[in-house]
Parts: C-alpha cells; sequence; structure tokens
C-alpha cells in the first residue's frame, strides 16, 4: 500500500517537481484541460494500488474542481469519455470486491466481472490514448449504497450504463477526427450490450418501453444526451466538481429530443 | 505497423504478446520502458489517434449521407421482415410465450427505423428505396429455414447474426456521416439500440452479450464474416493485450470494444439473403 500523500500545491514548477509516483498533477500549468481549483490542497491517489482512495466516500462535490474544457476539442471529448469510464470501472472494482459478502448468483458474476474488465480496460486505453492529458483522476462516492444487495447494485449499474450509452451518443457529434468517432463508435455498443444485459437481469424479457420502461431496448432509439446533462446525472457519484468549460453552445438532438 | 502486428500477433498467447510488444515498443522509443502498460501509454498520444486517419479514405458529402441511408434501410428492411414475419408465426415456430416479447420489441424497433430512414431520405429530397425480397435461407445456407415448426433455434440463429451484423454495419458507417450531424446521431441511436438487441439475442442463446475475440460460437460456418476483424486488440494505435493482464486477459480486451464492417464487407454478409 503506497502512503497516502497530500500535496500542498503553490506553483507549477512544484507540480513538475512533484516526486510522487503518479503525480497526477504535473501537467496543469502546461494549458492542460484540467485544473484543480483551488489549487492549494489535494490528494494523490494511486488507484491500482489503493482501491478506496484518499477520498473515496466523501460527499458529491466536496472536491475540487476538474475541469473538462471543450476548447480543446477532441482531446476534450476523450477527457469527457474517460471521467466516465473511471466511474464505471471504479464501480464495478467494488462490485466485485463486494462479492463475498453479496447475494449475486454466480451466472450474474459471471457477467459483471466481464463488465468490469471491459471497463477497466476502457478506462486505461483512454488513459493511454490521451497520454499528457490524462492527469486527472475522479474520487467516487455512493452515498449508503450497499454493494453486497443485487437489487441496488444493478440499479446503480443500469444507470451507468444507459448514461454511458447515452454520453457518448450525444458528444459523438463533437467529435472531428473520423478516428475518434469509429473508436467512441467502438465502445458505446459495448456499452449498450452491458446496458441490455443489466436491464435484462432486472427485469427478464421485459417489452416495458419508455422513460421508465424496464425493457433490454426501452426505446427504438436510444438517448444521446449533450454534456451539460450528463455530467449533473454523473456528479452524485464523483467527490470532486465534475466541470466543463467552453461547452459547445449548440447540440444537434437525437430522435428522442430529450438531450 | 499496427495492423500487421495485429494481424501477426492475433493468434498468439496474449502473454507472448505483452512480451513482443514490450521490445517492440522499447525499441520503438530507443529507450528502456518500465512495464508492459507504461511501454503503452507511452506510445499512446492523440497523434497516433490521428495518425491511423491517414489508413481511412472517407467521403463525407450529401451523396455519401443518402448512400449511407439507403444502405442502412436496406439492413432495416432486412431485419424488420425477419421479425415480422417470426412473431407472425411465433406459434407455429414454437417461440415460448415468456420469450415472445423480446421478439415483439425488436420487431418493433426495427419496423420504426425503417420509418425513420425512409423519413430521412424523404427529407433528403431522395426516393427510399423499395423493400426488395429475401431469402432467409440464405441461398440454402440456412437450409430449408422458413420460419415454420420447430424451427424457433434457427430463427434464434439468424436474429443473432443479424443484429451482430447491424451493429457492426452502422459502426462502420459513422466515419461517413460526421458532417451530418442530424444523420450521424440518428444514426448512433439506432446503432447503439441494435447492440442492446444482440446483447439480449445472445444471452437468450445462452452466450455472452458480447464478442469475445472472432468467434461465432454456435453459428453455422457461413456467418463467420460477421466476427471476422472482431479480434482486433488495437486502438488508437496502441496494442491493448496489457491491459487484459490480471483484467480478463486478451479475450477481454477484444470484448472490450466492437469492431466495424466496411459497406463492402456488409453487402458480402447479407446478399446472401436478397432473394
Amino acid at each position: 500500500m503506497p502512503e497516502k500523500k497530500t500535496m500542498v500545491i503553490s506553483s507549477t514548477e512544484q507540480l513538475l517537481d512533484a516526486k510522487t509516483r503518479r503525480s497526477f498533477l504535473k501537467l496543469m500549468g502546461a494549458g492542460g484541460a484540467v485544473f484543480f481549483l483551488p489549487s492549494v490542497l489535494t490528494s494523490c491517489s494511486d488507484e491500482d494500488d489503493d482501491p478506496m482512495g484518499p477520498a473515496f466516500g466523501q460527499p458529491s462535490g466536496s472536491g475540487p474542481a476538474v475541469v473538462i474544457d471543450f476548447s480543446r476539442g477532441d482531446t476534450a471529448i476523450i477527457q469527457y469519455a474517460y471521467a466516465l469510464e473511471q466511474l464505471e470501472a471504479d464501480f464495478y472494482t467494488r462490485v466485485m470486491a463486494a462479492f463475498s459478502a453479496s447475494n449475486f448468483s454466480p451466472a450474474e458474476r459471471t457477467i459483471l466481472t466481464d463488465v468490469k474488465f471491459h471497463e477497466v480496460i476502457h478506462r486505461e486505453a483512454f488513459k493511454a490514448i490521451l497520454g499528457p492529458s490524462n492527469d486527472f483522476t475522479l474520487n467516487t462516492t455512493y452515498g449508503n449504497l450497499n454493494f453486497g444487495d443485487r437489487t441496488s447494485v444493478l440499479a446503480t449499474a443500469r444507470t451507468f450504463e444507459d448514461l454511458g450509452v447515452a454520453a457518448y451518443n450525444g458528444a459523438a457529434q463533437y467529435l472531428s477526427a473520423v478516428a475518434n468517432l469509429e473508436l467512441a463508435g467502438k465502445i458505446v455498443s459495448v456499452e449498450a450490450r452491458h446496458a441490455a444485459a443489466i436491464r435484462d437481469l432486472i427485469a427478464p424479457k421485459s417489452s416495458s418501453q419508455g422513460d421508465a420502461g424496464t425493457s433490454f431496448a426501452p426505446k427504438a432509439f436510444d438517448d444521446a444526451f449533450r454534456p451539460g446533462k450528463v455530467v449533473p446525472l454523473a456528479q452524485p457519484f464523483i467527490v470532486e466538481v465534475l466541470t466543463p468549460r467552453n461547452a459547445p453552445a449548440t447540440f444537434v438532438q437525437g430522435p428522442n429530443n430529450n438531450g | 505497423m499496427t495492423t500487421q502486428n495485429t494481424t501477426l500477433l492475433e493468434s498468439i498467447d496474449p502473454e507472448i504478446v505483452d512480451a513482443l510488444v514490450t521490445r517492440q515498443d522499447e525499441i520503438a522509443q530507443g529507450a528502456a520502458t518500465n512495464t508492459k502498460l507504461a511501454a503503452a501509454l507511452a506510445l499512446g498520444s492523440i497523434p497516433v489517434a490521428l495518425a491511423a486517419l491517414s489508413t481511412d479514405v472517407y467521403g463525407q458529402s450529401a451523396n455519401d449521407v443518402l448512400d449511407v441511408l439507403q444502405f442502412a434501410l436496406l439492413l432495416e428492411y432486412l431485419e424488420a421482415e425477419f421479425y415480422n414475419r417470426g412473431v407472425a408465426n411465433a406459434t407455429v415456430m414454437g417461440i415460448p410465450p415468456a420469450d415472445l416479447p423480446i421478439f415483439t420489441t425488436i420487431q418493433a424497433h426495427e419496423n420504426t427505423h425503417v420509418t425513420a430512414l425512409q423519413g430521412m431520405i424523404t427529407q433528403k429530397g431522395a426516393t427510399p428505396r423499395t423493400k426488395p425480397n429475401f431469402d432467409f435461407t440464405a441461398k440454402g445456407n440456412v437450409a430449408g429455414f422458413n420460419f415454420g415448426a420447430g424451427q424457433y433455434a434457427t430463427f434464434q440463429v439468424l436474429a443473432q447474426a443479424f443484429e451482430d451484423t447491424g451493429v457492426r454495419a452502422y459502426k462502420g458507417q459513422a466515419g461517413r456521416l460526421i458532417n451530418d450531424k442530424p444523420v450521424l446521431t440518428a444514426a448512433l441511436t439506432i446503432h447503439s439500440v441494435e447492440a442492446r438487441h444482440a446483447s439480449e439475442i445472445r444471452r437468450l442463446r445462452g452466450l455472452k452479450a458480447w464478442i469475445t475475440g472472432r468467434s461465432r460460437d454456435d453459428l453455422p460456418a457461413f456467418t463467420q464474416a460477421i466476427y471476422d476483424g472482431e479480434n482486433n486488440a488495437s486502438q488508437a494505435g496502441i496494442l491493448l493485450f496489457p491491459l487484459g493482464n490480471n483484467n480478463g486477459g486478451g479475450e477481454a480486451v477484444t470484448e472490450a470494444f466492437d469492431e466495424p464492417l466496411t459497406k463492402d464487407q456488409v453487402t458480402a454478409i447479407i446478399t446472401p439473403f436478397l432473394a
């Protein structure tokens, strides 16, 4: 276990000199999209070795701002996706960690384990793709969620997966590189496969349609949400304040006209 | 380079691939790297992602958009008719009442997609293509299939084939829509619904909801083209096998990304179903 460090930040030079093994602030001063405000006190976590994280479980919005600056174009969209994948990966990692005390069937555990694998791979892939622009780590909070309770976990999983699908579908229009659009497409359909599987665990073979529908596919068209709609829905699970900056003024609605 | 790597390495044990990747990255950087993941990360950058652009030639004109819409309409005609006939023959085929809601749900969606695509084409001043006649035996590849007695299992096989194809088909056309945001967004919201359908059908059939490697699982051999290329583990120019370490291995890496098919590839897949 790494010791939990607190870095007092007073200058960008200090950030660049930080000796922490995974100092995630080092590029803050280089015009990066991610700023921690106020930039004087934060914790440096290692999500791999310290899964609880120093800020895990603190109240939503009690941490510093994490800014996604959409003026950075495709990089910002990938950061946005990276943020969402961090949440999903963290969630399923905790679901798996609680298996010993949870009431999931073996078949359900297999599904949730696969989903955890996929989400961690998505997170790490974006981390790699972003390179120097990956320098932010979101800490999570789940209120009173009982990770041992099947019903509660599946309901939260459904929220994450449906939101992920809507977020990707709504953000694609802001991508300018075909390669990035294609990459987002490769991931969103896997999120949709997850969403349908989770929904089918909750309500098997349901045909219930609409916003409150329980079906694996509750609408003929999935939702497409603008970042300004997604962020408030994700924020309750985030300790930091996820802050879109320079978000595009225009948004082209999808067929459901609800984004 | 990446394409060659994938082709050469895809059938090799992921642990061996890891070693190769690490070595390869060291060479590429001319410097030692700490870990396999660090090696992958070091190569990862937006320029690498953008470089992938150079391998693709995309037209993005208004004519391309119409071409995509007409192509999508053909796929949706195929799916809609398949489920229309399946639901109409549910009792004959022996679809259990508990399963029927799955197919009525998908049926409704596919017919809605047909109507929506026709509307988008009309809105652009063009005429939607007419529905062709279909041959659901795929020229005898699915010998004797006619939505008949005892053919529910075969019906499910075809449903999986069509849904997994649909996901890859829409994905492959997204790039051609990049300059038409309303059509792009509409297409993507159909694309992910097709993925939901695929997930449900696959799980109904006792399979994973996601595609592992390039496996067609228990589908007949003539469907292999639907799954070829799904074993790609290189994204944005980065070979991602190391991300499967202690995390589901190479199989999970391939499951985590659905892959596109080109229009030509999809056409080859569905042509046997055109009467």
